[in-house]
Formats: structure tokens, sequence, C-alpha cells
């Protein structure tokens, strides 16, 4: 991610092109060809045609060799959604999925509004997009014209950065600024607001330069050059060595500063487990012993009462988030020594205060403390401490009813995990499905687990697993999906049909929104209001089948769960799988708002630590 | 307790909008708000002053940093500049 993000002032060589004459659009297609960007997800419109033809006259003009299937293609592959929102989750996908920048290019007013909710789902999820958008001509602006929108006011209010371009001649440094901000730093989506007469205008291509941005640059200088220097790391070790009960809580920093190999050398070197958040998923591999898996509002038993149980926290691109610490005083109560590592210096304490921090690159801050530890031999004697973290794993492990007559989501996760094994790439909706996949799922590397972490936007799955699928199309990509939530973007199965992608679509229907029906029957006393989908009527198997899909199925019964699942990701293309699950299955473990992670209900089938078990106003029957 | 913000600010499109716009999502209520000229004409300076309580001074000082137009932040109160 840091990497780049100088890039301009470094440039020496001449561009090829430079002095040439071009157009504004033809400006923005060619910063985009610098950038490497080889795919676009978005929809045209009249104030974004000039770019749309830039980019049909690039690739009818520049049709490159794949090396591998020596066939011709576009280098600038156009996706295009059902809806806007559709480009703008498939570019937040490709960017999860790659590490990459995602770019989605829509047309003004409704185009851009469309693209509000992926702007600021990937700005919750610190995801790295460049957001073109049509505005109406600068002559127009403000006068209520047509499809005119407040692109900058709005985008403004939800994306890491929006520049509305009024100066044509500033045009190709501010689309290559764009891509700077984007990856830089903390990543975030960067809108560009292009009025139509600044795609028409004449301008000369430069080839390089960027924006000054002093005051962003200095502050991202300042935070990428930190170092951790000696006596940070003496005291970072101090408080280690005398910790009995060491844990580390990763977050999607981890990934986003494409730290785990760091993290992993790390761990092999002090032996601190690993609880991670939603957005940490991937990055340390949860099949390791020292691996705790999820924690938080749905984590695991045992990632939870380690937490709970702990003495010292390593708290890594994580941000104390209220689905992680709700009380932020119950969090860790045990906890002596808090440390904290992120990029975003507005991050350290924000939530709980911290004895020890460092704002920088996480992979060479855990670098650094590993060699540090290193050379001066400083080993924490964890024995007891993995003794317990082994117990806790195994007496609290993850579990459900495996007798059960109706299928049961927990089960179909695991059958579809034993295929993919951590392997393949895995996107959500959100709801109890995505706490399922979240749970049930192995994560062995980082990138492969695309969810809504802070927004929560039902809807991500499909696109999102369209734009992986364009990240990497040789990859088994699946997304699990709630009935619920795919309707959302439903639109967008057609996507997948149009583009022959080989996606394997799993909706997990429990016949409503099964996340609010678990609230309304925890607090609510069971009145359903506006969560039962039973009077609906969509055949989703039709739907799918109507769509193109080579593969549609429902799977109602038990003994199919096996076969079904098997044959369907088998299938080399398209696949849609409807499972009618347990529509009263529950998501266990849960911490409810407002409670410790000691007061977690465990359900009947994961046991609870005796104290929270034997609570009497357990809601636990209510489910 | 009062407290009062300097803000070095890029004349870009949108920028006024955005630093009042952060204060308003983040709950700040801005009690008095100086936008003025600086000797160079691609910079102004906002004179912003606000109650709040240290912790979230604090966080506005750091939220108001992440803004990709501003230059500068300073509370002269305690020359907590960046
Ligand atoms: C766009 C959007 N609207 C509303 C919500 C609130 N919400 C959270 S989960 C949920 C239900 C999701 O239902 P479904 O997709 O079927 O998933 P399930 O919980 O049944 O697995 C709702 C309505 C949301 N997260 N996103
Ligand atoms: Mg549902």
């Amino acid at each position: 991610m840091n990497a780049p993000a100088l890039k301009a002032e470094t440039t020496t060589d001449r561009h090829p092109l430079a002095g040439h004459s071009m157009s504004g659009a033809e400006v923005i297609v060619q910063v985009l060809a610098d950038e490497g960007v080889g795919v676009l997800f978005g929809y045209s419109g009249g104030a974004i045609l000039p770019v749309y033809d830039a980019v049909f006259r690039h690739n009818a003009t520049h049709t490159c060799v794949d090396g591998s299937a020596e066939e011709v293609r576009e280098p600038m592959r156009l996706v295009v959604p059902a809806n806007e929102q559709g480009a703008g989750f498939m570019a937040a996908g490709y960017a999860r999925a790659s590490g990459k920048v995602g770019v989605a290019i829509v047309t003004s007013g409704p185009g851009a509004t469309n693209m509000v909710t992926p702007v600021r789902d990937s700005m919750a999820d610190s995801i790295p997009l460049v957001v073109i958008c049509g505005q109406v001509g600068t002559a127009a602006i403000g006068s209520d014209a047509f499809q005119e929108a407040p692109v900058s006011n709005i985008m403004g209010a939800c994306a890491k950065h929006v520049f509305l371009v009024t100066d044509a001649t500033q045009l190709e440094a501010t689309v290559r600024t764009a891509f700077t901000l984007a990856r830089s730093g903390r990543p975030g989506p960067v809108v560009v607001d292009v009025p139509k007469d600044v795609q028409n205008a004449t301008l000369v291509w430069q080839g390089r330069g960027e924006l000054a941005l002093a005051g962003y640059r200095a502050r991202l200088r300042a935070v990428e050059q930190a170092v951790l220097g000696d006596t940070d790391c003496a005291a970072f070790f101090a408080a280690l060595l005398q910790a009995q009960r060491p844990l580390i809580y990763a977050g999607g920093g981890v990934i986003a500063a494409e730290a785990a190999e760091a993290l992993r050398a790390f761990v092999d070197a002090f032996g601190l487990p690993v609880a991670t958040t939603l957005m940490g998923l991937g990055g340390f591999d949860s099949t390791d012993p020292l691996a705790l898996h999820l924690l938080g509002m749905h984590g695991t038993a045992y990632a939870n009462y380690a937490v709970e149980d702990c003495d010292f926290v390593l708290a890594l691109g994580a941000r104390f988030d209220d689905r992680v610490a709700g009380v932020p005083d119950k969090f860790a109560p045990r906890a002596r020594f808090i440390a904290q590592v992120d990029i975003d210096p507005a991050e350290i304490g924000k939530v709980k205060r911290v004895d020890w921090q460092h704002v920088g690159p996480l992979k060479r801050a855990l670098e650094r403390l590993t060699a540090y530890g290193r050379v001066h031999g400083l080993k924490p004697q964890l024995a007891a401490w993995h003794a317990h973290v082994a117990e806790l794993k195994r007496a609290h492990a993850m579990n459900y009813d495996r007798e059960s007559a109706l299928v049961l989501p927990y089960a179909v996760i695991e059958a579809i995990n034993r295929h993919a094994q951590g392997r393949a790439v895995v996107s959500t909706g959100v709801g109890q499905h995505q706490m399922w996949a979240a749970q049930y799922f192995d994560f062995r590397a980082p990138r492969h687990w695309l969810t809504s972490g802070s927004m929560g936007t039902m809807g991500f799955g499909l696109p999102a697993a369209v734009g992986a699928q364009f990240a990497h199309p040789h990859k088994l990509v699946i997304d699990i999906d709630g009935d619920a939530s795919i309707r959302m973007n439903i639109g967008e199965l057609e996507t997948v049909t149009t583009y022959g992608l080989p996606i394997k679509v799993v909706v997990l229907n429990n016949v409503g929104d099964g996340m609010v029906r678990q609230w309304q029957k925890l607090y609510f006393k069971g009145r359903f209001a506006a969560s039962d989908k039973s009077l609906h009527k969509k055949d989703f198997v039709l739907a799918a089948q109507a769509d193109g899909f080579g593969w549609a199925r429902r799977l109602e019964r038990v003994d199919e769960l096996e076969p079904v699942i098997a044959d369907f990701l088998a299938y080399p293309g398209p696949a849609f799988l409807e499972v009618m699950i347990d529509p009263d299955a529950g998501v266990y473990p849960m911490v409810g708002p407002g409670a410790s992670y000691a007061q977690m209900i465990t359900g009947d089938f994961i046991p609870a630590r005796a104290a929270a078990a034997a609570r009497k106003d357990s809601p636990s029957h209510m489910f | 307790m009062n407290h009062t913000l300097s803000i070095l600010l890029q004349n870009e499109a949108g920028a006024l909008v955005r630093v009042a716009g952060l204060f308003a999502a983040r709950g700040y209520n801005i009690d008095t708000l100086t936008v003025t000229a600086t000797h160079d004409p691609a910079v102004s300076r906002l004179t912003l002053s606000l109650q709040c309580d240290e912790a979230a001074l604090g966080q506005i000082l750091q939220q108001t940093r992440k803004l990709v137009d501003v230059l500068q932040v300073a509370h002269p109160a305690t020359a907590l500049a960046a």
C-alpha cells in the first residue's frame, strides 16, 4: 500500500506520449492505463459518454495477448452491472481480493448517487477505490440542470477525498493523485467529479505530475517514515515479558498493510495467540493452534474467553469497534497493558486508552519488534497460557445440533469448507449467514474473505464476488448470501452469466431477515415486524435459470447435502444453490449489546463457562 | 471547555464544506467560525471555536488532520500543531 505513495516525485522518465494532444476523456483513460487498470466497473450515461467512448477507442487500438490463454483480450475491460451500486461493490470486491485500487466509472446525478453506498462502505472498511463521476458542464453546475447532483458535497461526507475538476489543465494530475490518495496511508475511496466540458477539453498530455497536497503528503511522510526506536521496543518487551497471558487482537489493518507474513513471523518468535476481527480474517491462519479465530459480538467462545482472561493486548490494525469492544471498559478487563499499532493516528486511544503505541506501517513495525526481540533473546514463557488456550478451544469449540432433521446453515458452511479448505475467495451478504460464514470457514491467507464489515451493507456479496472473480479468474469464488441480502442486488445475477464467471452463489434461505428476527426474538418479544418473508413469491432457482445459470438447484434435505455441494462446486460455470435452512437457526455465541464477554450466551451446543450458563435470565430459550 | 482551533486550508472546491461537515458528522458543535485570506491566495485560514473536553479535542485535531485539503491544524492554547 505504501510504496507507490510518493511515486511522482521520483519518476523522471519521460512518458512516450508526453506533448501529445488529447481530450480530457482520453487523459483520464491514459492515466488509468498507466496505473495498470485492467478492468473498469461502471455504467454509462449522458455526462460520462466521452470517457466511455475513449475507453472504447483505447480498447480498439490496444488489444493485447494474454500470455497463458493466447487469447486476444481488451486491455481495459469494461464490466457493466445492473445498477451502479453493483459497479461500486464489484470495484470494492476487486480491490479487496487483489490489494489493487478498484476503479468505477459512472454518470452524473443518479449514477453518482447510486454509488454513494459502496463509497461509504469502502471508506468504513478502508478499501482503496477510484470513482470517476461524470458531472454536468461547469457552466451548468448549480443551475439544477438535468441529472445534476452535488457530488462533491454528498461524497465529501463519505469518501476519503473528492475532487471536482473545474480547471481542465489539472485533470491529469488530479486523476493520478486520486490513485495515490486511495492507496496511501489508511486506504479509502477517492471520487473524481468531472464536468462534461472538462472531458471534452483539448489538453496536452504531460505524462507525469501530481497535485501538491502539501499537508496530506507531509503527514503521510511522517507516518510512513516512523520507526520504532530501541526505547520503544524495550518498553514493549518489558511489558510483554511481565505478562503471563498476552494476546494479539488483529484487525483489517493486517490485511491492508500486507502484514500477514510479518505477523506469522512475530507469532513464531514470541508465541502470542491471535484473535481476529471480522475484517482481519485471513490475516492469520485460522487453522493454527494459536489461532482463536473471530472475536467480538459473534466471535468464538474461546476467542472471547481468551480476551476475558488475557493480561496483555497487542492491537494490530484494529480499532476497538463497537462489535468488538461494545463496552470499552469491560473489554479485556484483566489486561494490564494494551499496545496498539495503527497507520491512522486518530485510531490510537480513540476508544480505549493504550499504554504503548506506534503510528506507522504495520509490516515494518512487526518486523522491527521481531528482530529486536530475537537479537535480545527475549522470549516470553507461555507454556501455561498455551495450555489454557488449547483447553478453551477444546472445551468451547464451535458446535451445533449435528442430529438436526432440518438443514442447518453451520453444516452447509462446514461442507463447503471441506472442499474449499481456506483457498476459495468467499464473499457474503449481511446477516446471520455472514456470521456463520465467518465462524465456520477456515481462513488461511489474506484477501480470501470479502465482507462488508463496518457498514454491514446487505447486497454486497454478489457484486463483490463478481469483482473478485475478475481479480482472480482462476480461483474458486463463492458468494454466501442471504435470501434478503441477495435481493438487494439480484440484478447482478445476470452480470455473472453475461461475463461467464464461474461464481458459486449460495443462498441460505431462512425465509426472511434472520438476523433481524434474532434480535426481535431477543429484544422485542418475538414481534417479527417487517422481517418475515413467508408471503414472498420468488423462486430463486427459476430466477437464476432465467438469468442463464447452467446449474441451479434447491437443497432441502440433510441427506442430499454432501453430494449436492460436491456437484455444485465441481460445476465449471456459474452455479446457484439455494439451501432451505432451519429458519430458527441462531448465531451463537452472542455478546449482546451492552454486555461483556463474560455475559456471552453460547446456545445449547457450545458449552459456556459456569457463571454465564447459570444465568437465569439467559435469553437463549427464545431462539 | 472552550477551545479555539486555527486551520490552514487549501482553497479547493468544497474544502470548507468538508471541514464543517466533519465537525457536524462527528457531533462537534462549532460556536464561531471565521474564514480569512492569507498572503497565499491558494490558502485560507479558518479560526474556529467550540466547546469540548480534552479527549474530544484530541480526536477533533486528529480527524481534522485526515482531511486532505487541510495543511495545518493548530490549537494555539496547547500549541498542538501539526
Ligand atoms: C442495506 C441494508 N439494509 C438493512 C440492513 C439491516 N439488516 C441487517 S441483517 C438484515 C437481515 C438480512 O437478511 P438475510 O440477507 O436473509 O440474512 P440472514 O440474516 O437471514 O442470514 C437486515 C435487514 C442492512 N444491514 N443493510
Ligand atoms: Mg435470510
